[in-house]
C-alpha cells in the first residue's frame, strides 16, 4: 500500500515570483533566445536581411511613437517628420561633412529631441485633440519644407548620401558586397538600446507618471504629478527615438527623398504597426515593426501600392475595434491562465501598528476638541 | 490695385472653401468632441463620385446633388458605423480610427481612379472669357458662383442651427449631450444627422474648389485643404462655427496675398504657414478668436 501521491498536478495559473530563480531564468531564457533570433536573422539572404532591417528600423520608430501614444496617450500623426529629420541630419552630415555615420546618430537624437520638446508645447493647452493637429500639420508640412531647401538637402531631386561613407569599417570583417548585413546588426543594435531606454523609463516612476497622464489627467495633477514636464519631455524623448530610427533608416537607404519616405503615409504605417503590436507594450513595437514591413511584402501579388494603403487602413479600423491591445495584449490575455508573475512586495520602511493606530486616529479625529464636525472615515 | 484684387479674389475663393470645411469640421467638433481627419477625404471621395457622372454625360447640377446626398450617407454611416460604438473607449481610439479611414479612403481613390489627376468640368461659366472686370481684375464667374454657393450653404446653416427645431436639438447635444438625452432629444440621430451635414458640406466644397484650376483632381488634392481648414477651424475656435467661416476666409485672403507678394513663400510653403498658424494660435489663445474656454470640473 503506499499513501495516495499528494503532490497532485500544479493548478493552472503558475505563480511565479518576481525577482525568484523561476522568473530570472526565464527573462535569460527570452534574452537569449532574442539574441539567438538575431544571428539566425543576419544569417538569411541579402533580401531577407534587407527586409529584416528595415522591419528593425520600423520597430525602433515605433517604440519612439509608443512612448507618446502608447504610454502617455497622446496621438502623433507627426512622427514621419522626426523619421524624416533623423534621416536628413544623418544625410547632410555624412554628405557634407564628412562625418561617420554612426556619430550622427547622437546629434539627429539631440535635434530631434529639442524637435519634439518644441513641437510638444502646444499640446500643454487643453488635451489631447491639439497634439494631433499640430502632427497632423508637421507631418504634412515636412516633405515641403524638406523640398523648399534644396541647396541643403537635394530638394526633389533627393539626397544621396555618400555610399563610402557608408560602408562597414575594416574590424567588421564585412566586405562591401554583405553591407546589408552590418546596417543589420546596426539595426538591431540600435533597436536594442531603445528598447531597454523604452524600459526603463517605462518602469520607473517617469513610466508610472505617464500612465496616469494617459489615464487621468486631474487625478495625475492630485498625485503630484508635473503633467506639462511629463507631455513635453515625453515627447521629445518619443521624436527623438523615432529622430534615430530614421538615421539608421538614412544608412541603410543611402538616399532620401521627402516626398516619397516621409509623408503622413508613414506616420499612419507607424501608428498601425504600433497598434498591430499592442500599445503601451516594450515587444509591441518589434511585432509591429515586422509586421508593417511583412504584411505588404508578403501580399506583393495582389498589391498595387494602394490596396496596401486601403488593407492597413482596414487593419486599423478593426484592430481598434476587436483587439485594441494589439497582438501583445492577446498573447498576454492568453498566458495569462497558464503563468503569472507575481510582482515583487514593496520594500522599504513599514509603519509599526502603534504608528499606524496613532495616524488613523489623527485622520479620523482631526479635531481633539470635538468641535469641528469633519470626520474622516478610513477603512 | 489690379494684381492686389485678383490675389484678393483667389484668396476668398480659397477661403470660402476653407470656410465651408472649417465648417463641417466645427460641426463634428460640437457635437462628438473630436477633428474628423477623414474630412477632407470624404470630400475627396464625392468629388471623385461627380467627376465619374459628369464623364458619363449627367448634367452637372444632377452629379452635385448625387455627391451631396452620398457625402451625407457616407458622413451619417460613418458617425453610427464607425464612431458611436468607438467613441465610448477614447478619443484615441476615435483619433485612430479616423485615422484609419482616412487612409483607407485615400487608397480606395487610388483604386478605384487611378493615380492621373482629372480636370473637372465646372458648375458655372468657366471659359478664358467668362469673367466680369472688377477694377482692371478679373473676376470669374467660377469663383463668384463658389462664393454665392458657399454663403447661401453658410446662411442655410445658421438659419438650421439658430432657427429650427433641429438646431436648437443640435446645439443642445453639443452643449451638453446628457442633458440633451435626458430632455428627449434623440442623441444618437442627432449626431448622425451633424456628420451626415458636415460631409455633405465638404461633397459640395470638394465640387466648388475642383473645377477653379485644371488638372486638380487627385488622389492629393484635399491634404492641404483639411490642414488649412482644421487651422481656420482652431483660429476661429474649434466649437464656434460663425468663428470658423470668418478664420477660413482670413486664412485665404492672406495665404493668398503672401503668397502673391512675398516671394520666399511663392506658393510653396502654404502648409508650413498653416502648420505655424496652429501652433501659434494654440500657444497664444487656445480658444481661438471666438471659441468658448473649456473648463473642467474636478
Amino acid at each position: 500500500m503506499t499513501a495516495p501521491d499528494t503532490r497532485a498536478l500544479p493548478t493552472l495559473p503558475l505563480q511565479i515570483n518576481q525577482g525568484s530563480p523561476t522568473h530570472r531564468f526565464l527573462q535569460v531564457f527570452g534574452l537569449v533566445l532574442l539574441v539567438a533570433l538575431a544571428f539566425l536573422g543576419s544569417r538569411a539572404n541579402s533580401f531577407q536581411v534587407g527586409l529584416l532591417t528595415q522591419a528593425l528600423i520600423y520597430a525602433t520608430a515605433i517604440a519612439g511613437l509608443n512612448l507618446v501614444t502608447g504610454y502617455t496617450g497622446m496621438l502623433s500623426i507627426g512622427h514621419s517628420a522626426f523619421f524624416g529629420i533623423g534621416a536628413y541630419t544623418t544625410g547632410i552630415l555624412v554628405t557634407e561633412r564628412n562625418w561617420n555615420p554612426l556619430t550622427t546618430f547622437i546629434v539627429a537624437f539631440a535635434l530631434c529631441f529639442i524637435v519634439g520638446l518644441i513641437v510638444g508645447l502646444p499640446a500643454l493647452r487643453i488635451r489631447g485633440i491639439n497634439l494631433a493637429l499640430v502632427t497632423l500639420a508637421l507631418a504634412v508640412a515636412f516633405p515641403e519644407l524638406i523640398d523648399r531647401f534644396p541647396g541643403l538637402t537635394g530638394g526633389t531631386l533627393g539626397l544621396n548620401v555618400t555610399l563610402t561613407s557608408l560602408l562597414p569599417p575594416h574590424w567588421t570583417g564585412i566586405g562591401i558586397q554583405n553591407r546589408f548585413e552590418y546596417y543589420y546588426w546596426i539595426s538591431v543594435v540600435v533597436l536594442a538600446l531603445v528598447l531597454v531606454l523604452c524600459a526603463n523609463l517605462t518602469r520607473g516612476r517617469t513610466g508610472l507618471a505617464m500612465r496616469a497622464t494617459r489615464d487621468r489627467e486631474t487625478a495625475a495633477t492630485a498625485v503630484g504629478i508635473n503633467l506639462a514636464w511629463i507631455k513635453v519631455f515625453t515627447f521629445g524623448v518619443s521624436a527623438a527615438v523615432t529622430g534615430v530610427a530614421g538615421s539608421v533608416f538614412a544608412m541603410y537607404l543611402g538616399s532620401l527623398s521627402a516626398d516619397s519616405s516621409f509623408t503622413l503615409t508613414l506616420s499612419i504605417t507607424l501608428i498601425t504597426g504600433l497598434v498591430i503590436g499592442g500599445v503601451a507594450t516594450v515587444i509591441g513595437p518589434i511585432i509591429g515593426g515586422l509586421a508593417v514591413i511583412y504584411i505588404p511584402h508578403w501580399t506583393e501579388g495582389i498589391h498595387q501600392g494602394e490596396t496596401e494603403g486601403l488593407f492597413f487602413g482596414v487593419i486599423l479600423i478593426i484592430l481598434m475595434f476587436v483587439m485594441p491591445d494589439g497582438l501583445m495584449g492577446l498573447t498576454k490575455r492568453l498566458t495569462r491562465h497558464v503563468v503569472r508573475i507575481k510582482p515583487r512586495a514593496p520594500t522599504g520602511p513599514r509603519a509599526s501598528d502603534e504608528e499606524l493606530l496613532v495616524a488613523h486616529d489623527q485622520i479620523a479625529h482631526p479635531d481633539p476638541e470635538g468641535k469641528g464636525d469633519t470626520t474622516l472615515a478610513l477603512s | 490695385m489690379q494684381l492686389f484684387l485678383e490675389y484678393l479674389f483667389d484668396g476668398i475663393s480659397n477661403g470660402a472653401i476653407y470656410a465651408a470645411l472649417a465648417l463641417a469640421l466645427v460641426m463634428v467638433f460640437r457635437g462628438t468632441g473630436t477633428i474628423n481627419f477623414a474630412q477632407g477625404e470624404m470630400a475627396l471621395f464625392t468629388t471623385y463620385i461627380a467627376w465619374g457622372l459628369t464623364t458619363k454625360n449627367v448634367p452637372i447640377i444632377l452629379c452635385l446633388l448625387i455627391a451631396t446626398g452620398a457625402g451625407f450617407v457616407l458622413g451619417a454611416v460613418t458617425e453610427r458605423v464607425l464612431i458611436r460604438p468607438i467613441e465610448r473607449k477614447s478619443l484615441l481610439a476615435t483619433l485612430i480610427v479616423l485615422l484609419g479611414l482616412f487612409l483607407a479612403l485615400n487608397s480606395l481613390d487610388g483604386i478605384l481612379w487611378g493615380n492621373e489627376n482629372y480636370t473637372m468640368a465646372s458648375l458655372f461659366p468657366n471659359k478664358v472669357s467668362s469673367f466680369v472686370s472688377v477694377g482692371g481684375a478679373r473676376l470669374y464667374w467660377a469663383n463668384l458662383g463658389l462664393w454665392i454657393l458657399v454663403a447661401v450653404i453658410v446662411g442655410a446653416m445658421f438659419q438650421l442651427f439658430n432657427h429650427t427645431r433641429l438646431g436648437l436639438h443640435m446645439r443642445a447635444t453639443a452643449s451638453n449631450r446628457e442633458s440633451a438625452s435626458l430632455s428627449g432629444i434623440a442623441v444618437g440621430r442627432i449626431l448622425m444627422l451633424g456628420w451626415g451635414f458636415s460631409a455633405a458640406i465638404g461633397a459640395v466644397a470638394g465640387i466648388l474648389l475642383t473645377p477653379l484650376s485644371p488638372d486638380s483632381l487627385g488622389v492629393g488634392e484635399m491634404f492641404p485643404i483639411l490642414i488649412q481648414a482644421s487651422a481656420a477651424a482652431l483660429l476661429g475656435g474649434l466649437d464656434s462655427p460663425g468663428g470658423a467661416v470668418i478664420a477660413g476666409l482670413m486664412l485665404g485672403v492672406v495665404e493668398a496675398l503672401l503668397s502673391g507678394y512675398v516671394s520666399v513663400i511663392g506658393g510653396q510653403l502654404e502648409e508650413a504657414i498653416a502648420f505655424v498658424a496652429i501652433v501659434l494660435v494654440l500657444l497664444v489663445r487656445p480658444q481661438g478668436l471666438f471659441g468658448s474656454k473649456e473648463v473642467e470640473r474636478v
